[in-house]
């Protein structure tokens, strides 16, 4: 007798999420992110009291809460986005290269489940990294510098998409490259695609590759910001939402397709 | 019925060819023994027979069905040659996952857990990490899991690598009851001596091609012993 599809799903996930916790880097996680948490702090402690002396006079102003939350968040987000692609690099090859997953995908299982889990044990680490950094970052926003919640939760979505694509495409790739390789494209990739972003945030015209990777690629960048513009309202962003929406949801479904279809292909235990 | 089917299937790793037009069947509740030196396709049939990878000619079907079909795969235990386990799991762990896997749950499944830990001789080492047995110890656990929830078609590759000698007259006595419990098996192995006790039914592979098949006696010829006729088969003479 076969075993349900979720129950199978729901027992890969489990040691796909086990081999995560306990891979190498995560202590290396922790640290970088409760330092990462005392920066923070520091930066909305100064941005709480946003005023400017200019001439020996004070001058209120109010965006600067603002712009340090977009700034902080963004980067954060960025870096969950990337821990996602950094762990995703080997999660799937290594179990391939080890000889241990054969023998799992000897058994009633479809490659699509056990790759979906192995994305699924990534995305829950990073995920819940990025909750604990970005969720710690609001909280000191909402409190020190009275920007809302709600961009925040937006902003959160718009992470866990970009972490979605780059996870995908980082295990995608892992199948045909070593790992070294997949985390410096990973690394290339979020930061290529991140500095293009915020330059086409600031209206500046881009043509080329470097406007279509701005207006077709991975709004990796772009829906994060965009979704945090209302903390500096009323400063516009120039990008319309749903049309950025809609291309972060294509990018990652495409991105988990892509995965499946090539481990299908892929020849197992060579 | 046949368990498996393997009708006229090449190989090609790009420039190489691993298997020629091979064939054959393996009927329910037989067993067959594949021989053959490094590199004949021993392994690499049986990696097309599990769906790891797909025949460039031809077709393989297991109870009639294609092993890229998660369904073909259910009642299959699959012991490889180089077996790897994660070193992090306990044996019970990995034994209640692949038991999982195989379709068992709840009482049942701690019930065939138990089971084959007590077949293999492995019952006291249940609470021990993977990573710090031995490898007879290991290729225990593999026997173990192969048994989890009945089996009717077992395909072993090298399966007393690793043992010792009680271990390996072990082996011989589970692969036998797995045959009793009416289990068909599909065994690839360099040690003549075992295929000959295990199996109903030999193929010796050279090059990538049967190069001669059969039960013992229709390959063996007067006076030989199967090593004497493995080593007229594959050298030609």
């Amino acid at each position: 007798m076969r075993a349900s599809a979720s129950r199978v799903f729901r027992a890969l996930l489990g040691e796909a999420i086990h081999d995560a916790v306990r891979r190498r880097i995560v202590p290396a996680i922790a640290v970088v992110s409760l330092m990462s948490m005392m920066m923070v702090d520091g930066c909305t402690t100064c941005a709480a009291a946003p005023t400017i002396v200019q001439n020996g006079v004070s001058v209120e102003v109010p965006e600067v809460a603002g712009w340090t939350g977009i700034v902080i968040f963004s980067v954060l987000a960025l870096w969950t986005m990337v821990l996602a692609g950094v762990l995703a690099s080997d999660h799937l090859a290594e179990v391939l290269g080890d000889g241990t997953a054969p023998l799992v995908l000897s058994r009633p299982v479809s490659r699509a489940s056990f790759a979906l889990a192995r994305l699924g044990g990534v995305l829950v680490i990073a995920l819940v990294t990025g909750m604990v950094l970005l969720g710690g970052t609001t909280t000191l926003l909402v409190l020190r510098n009275g920007v809302t919640l709600g961009p925040a939760i937006w902003g959160g979505l718009a992470c866990a998409l970009g972490a979605t694509i780059t996870a995908s495409l980082a295990m995608s790739l892992s199948l045909y490259l070593p790992r070294i390789a997949t985390v410096m494209v990973v690394l290339v990739g979020v930061g290529m695609i991140a500095t293009v972003n915020a330059i086409g945030l600031f209206r500046v015209e881009l043509g080329g590759v470097v406007g279509a990777i701005d207006r077709f690629g991975p709004p990796l960048g772009t829906s994060v910001a965009m979704a945090l513009a209302p903390w500096i309202a009323p400063a516009e962003v120039p990008a319309d939402p749903l049309e950025v929406s809609i291309r972060a949801a294509a990018w990652a479904v495409a991105g988990v397709a892509l995965l499946v279809v090539v481990f299908r292909k892929q020849d197992i235990g060579k | 019925m046949n368990a498996l089917e393997f009708s006229g299937v090449t190989k090609r790793f790009g420039e190489r060819t691993a298997l020629r037009r091979v064939s054959f069947t393996l009927p329910e509740g037989s067993s067959l023994g594949l021989l053959g030196p490094n590199g004949a396709g021993k392994t690499t049939a049986l990696r097309l027979l599990l769906g790891f990878t797909s025949p460039t000619e031809g077709s393989v079907r297991l109870a009639g069905k294609s092993p890229g079909d998660p369904d073909s795969r259910v009642g299959i235990a699959y012991l490889p040659e180089s077996l790897k386990l994660p070193a992090r799991l306990t044996v019970r762990r990995l034994l209640q996952l692949h038991g999982t896997l195989a379709g068992l749950a709840g009482a049942e499944l701690e019930r065939e857990v138990d089971e084959s830990l007590e077949l293999t001789g492995i019952a006291d080492r249940a609470r021990d990490r993977i990573g710090g047995l031995s490898k007879g110890l290991t290729q225990r656990v593999g026997f173990a899991q192969a048994f989890l929830g009945k089996p009717r078609l077992m395909f072993l590759d090298e399966p007393t690598s690793g043992l010792d000698p009680i271990g390996v007259r072990e082996a011989r006595d589970w692969i036998g009851l797995a045959r009793d419990r009416g289990c068909s098996v599909l065994m690839s192995s360099h040690i003549l001596s075992e295929v000959e006790r295990v199996c109903d039914r030999i193929a010796i592979m050279n090059h990538g091609e049967i190069a001669a098949s059969g039960d013992l006696a229709e390959i063996v010829q007067s006076g030989e012993t199967l090593e004497d006729a493995f080593v007229r088969v594959v050298s030609g003479s």
